[in-house]
């Protein structure tokens, strides 16, 4: 579905990715799991083409030049260079790390936005699904996003996305900030997305304990670099990686 | 990869991270890349008055250095502390009228209305708009911009300072030089000052209110007095340039609270480089001798402002200075990756 080679992105003169490739399979759950400063939310806007926008506004402020080399096919296309609008209208849609969603309009304001892309069936059947896998968000629909809590304000973020009808969900640390009790209903959910929607879903986290149980395959990025890949055993049995992301003490 | 890729690298130069410390007193050449830039602008500014071919544009210096301070107070209002101002006519206004009542009504020499109208005038414009400093967003914008109108009409209705004729009669430097001379000195003690500033405790409180007031609060100080504080250094540029107006022009009147002086100096801060304070003073000695040169076309003058302010926005938001100082700090070579 995905396959990114190559991929290469220089703040000014810092390497942020150094050489990623990474590859999502038509509707698996890949996670990208790494440290702060690992190059996750990098890789999220790169794929997204957030990145794109970010360049062009520095360039124009005459701030950090920033460098994007590689290759990014998204079903057999290659869509680098392309602006992220026209990512999303390809179905790459990217569900920002810290949700970003629009504090002063409310949450049903805040799923229509989402909804722009979509045609109104299209939209009003996505609500209703929305509404249905985050069953919360109905009962606060009038409220104002800005005072919504984490949690909330994370399945809005999600629900916001799923209204672009993506075929490729791009989730940037969906966890960020959560209790226990919450990462546990959004993963669920996140697992739902993708048995129903019949989607493909990127996740990055930091820790990727709570996130592994649905993953299908897995990338950990370590200083910009791709340094361990492999299906959910693979890595459920490398004594470094349990070590060092899934908080287990060897 | 299989094919070559290259990119262009962007470095400081080393003798600039040399000069950094207090390693700049190493060499001649070390301590000369520091002082170089400085003195081209200082010499260049005493020397203006020297190169320019008549009195009349002897006369434009005069209005530059004007304005110039006017930019630099809009620039560090806007980039050291997160208020941006609309009101350099209120503060040219302010100083202005304070210095020709202080001449005319009360005799008062240059030498003593210029300094007092410089404080005092501060003072009320920190007052003016002191309510709406707590408040975050466009609300100070807002408010600057309709002091002077609303000064405007009231003296206009009113009839009080000399209504719509103004004050006139107002004493004169004396001397062209003195007044040229003056105006620049003023311009270099305050750029180098609000520079030093800037870089003090208390300006890294401003910057603070102004990446993050909340922050600034949580820590336990107050934003409204360091706003207050930097409103009234702001004002007080901006007053000392309205005061020395009204001895150039030996006239006072509802002109001073025009737009042109809100307008005008956010023109040169964008042209000159915002967050640089050097920056607005070229950005002046650069537009104020192209209106000057347009006066030809009158009104029109205000579209060919924000024709350039247009243009500078979308192609070139950095400004000249910040460009400058970059080539000036840093080269760039391509690299393979």
């Amino acid at each position: 579905m995905l396959e990114a080679t190559g991929l290469m992105v220089f703040y000014e003169n810092m390497l942020a990715l150094n050489n990623v490739s990474i590859k999502c399979e038509d509707k698996q759950i890949v996670g990208v799991f790494g440290a702060n400063s690992a190059g996750k939310s990098t890789l999220m806007y790169t794929l997204s083409g957030i990145m794109e926008d970010i360049q062009k506004k520095e360039n124009m402020a005459g701030g950090e030049r920033i460098t994007v080399l590689g290759e990014i096919h998204y079903l057999g296309q290659d869509i680098m260079g392309l602006k992220p609008s026209k990512r999303a209208r390809r179905g790459v849609i990217l569900c920002p790390e810290r949700r970003r969603i629009f504090p002063e309009s409310s949450v049903l304001e805040n799923l229509r936005i989402g909804g722009y892309l979509a045609s109104p069936s299209q939209a009003k059947e996505s609500l209703a699904y929305v509404f249905r896998i985050f069953p919360a968000l109905k009962k606060i629909k009038k409220r104002e996003g800005g005072f919504l809590s984490g949690g909330e304000q994370q399945m809005l973020a999600i629900g916001r996305a799923l209204m672009a009808q993506p075929s490729l969900l791009l989730l940037d640390e969906p966890l960020l900030g959560l209790s226990p009790l919450i990462q546990v209903l959004l993963v669920r959910s996140i697992k739902e997305i993708r048995d129903e929607r019949r989607i493909s879903i990127i996740v990055t986290e930091q820790y990727a304990r709570p996130v592994l149980p649905i993953v299908d395959y897995a990338f950990i990025l370590e200083n910009g670099a791709a340094v361990l890949e492999g299906t959910r055993e693979e890595l459920l049995h490398n004594p470094d990686v349990r070590s060092a992301y899934f908080g287990v003490e060897e | 990869m299989n094919i070559e890729q290259r990119r262009k690298e962007r470095l400081d130069r080393g003798i600039k991270v040399r000069t950094d410390g207090l390693y700049a007193l190493m060499s001649w050449r070390e301590l000369s890349y520091l002082t170089l830039p400085r003195l081209v602008l200082i010499v260049g500014m005493l020397t203006l008055p020297f190169i320019m071919p008549s009195m009349y544009w002897q006369r434009v210096i005069s209005i530059v250095c004007i304005y110039a301070l006017l930019a630099m107070s809009f620039d560090f209002l806007a980039h050291f502390v997160g208020l941006v101002s609309l009101g350099g006519a209120l503060f040219i206004g302010v100083g202005g009228y304070l210095a020709a009542i202080m001449n005319t009504y009360f005799g008062m020499p240059p030498l003593l209305t210029i300094p007092i109208a410089t404080v005092v005038g501060a003072g009320i414009c920190t007052l003016f708009l002191l309510p709406c400093l707590p408040l975050r967003g466009v609300y100070f914008a807002i408010v600057s911009l309709m002091y002077p109108l609303a000064l405007a009409r009231v003296i206009e209705a009113l009839d009080i300072l000399g209504g719509t004729d103004g004050i006139m009669g107002i004493e004169s430097f004396g001397n062209r030089w003195v007044e040229q001379y003056f105006v620049i000195l003023m311009v270099l003690l305050f750029l180098f000052g609000a520079r030093r500033l800037v870089n003090l405790d208390i300006g890294l409180v401003f910057r603070a209110v102004k990446d993050n007031d909340q922050a600034v609060r949580a820590s336990g100080m107050s934003i409204t007095f360091y706003k207050a504080v930097a409103v009234f250094i702001a004002s007080a540029m901006g007053c000392m340039g309205g005061a020395s107006l009204v001895h150039i022009y030996m006239w006072s009147g509802i002109s001073l609270l025009a737009l042109d002086f809100s307008i005008l100096p956010i023109a040169a801060t964008v042209i000159g480089g915002a967050g640089t304070l050097v920056g607005p003073v070229l950005g002046c000695l650069i537009l104020v001798p192209i209106s000057e040169l347009l006066r030809a076309f009158g009104t029109l003058r205000i579209v060919f402002y924000s024709l350039i302010l247009v243009a500078f926005i979308v192609f070139r938001s950095e400004g000249i200075m910040v460009y400058g100082q970059r080539k000036y700090h840093q080269f760039e070579r391509w690299v393979k990756i």
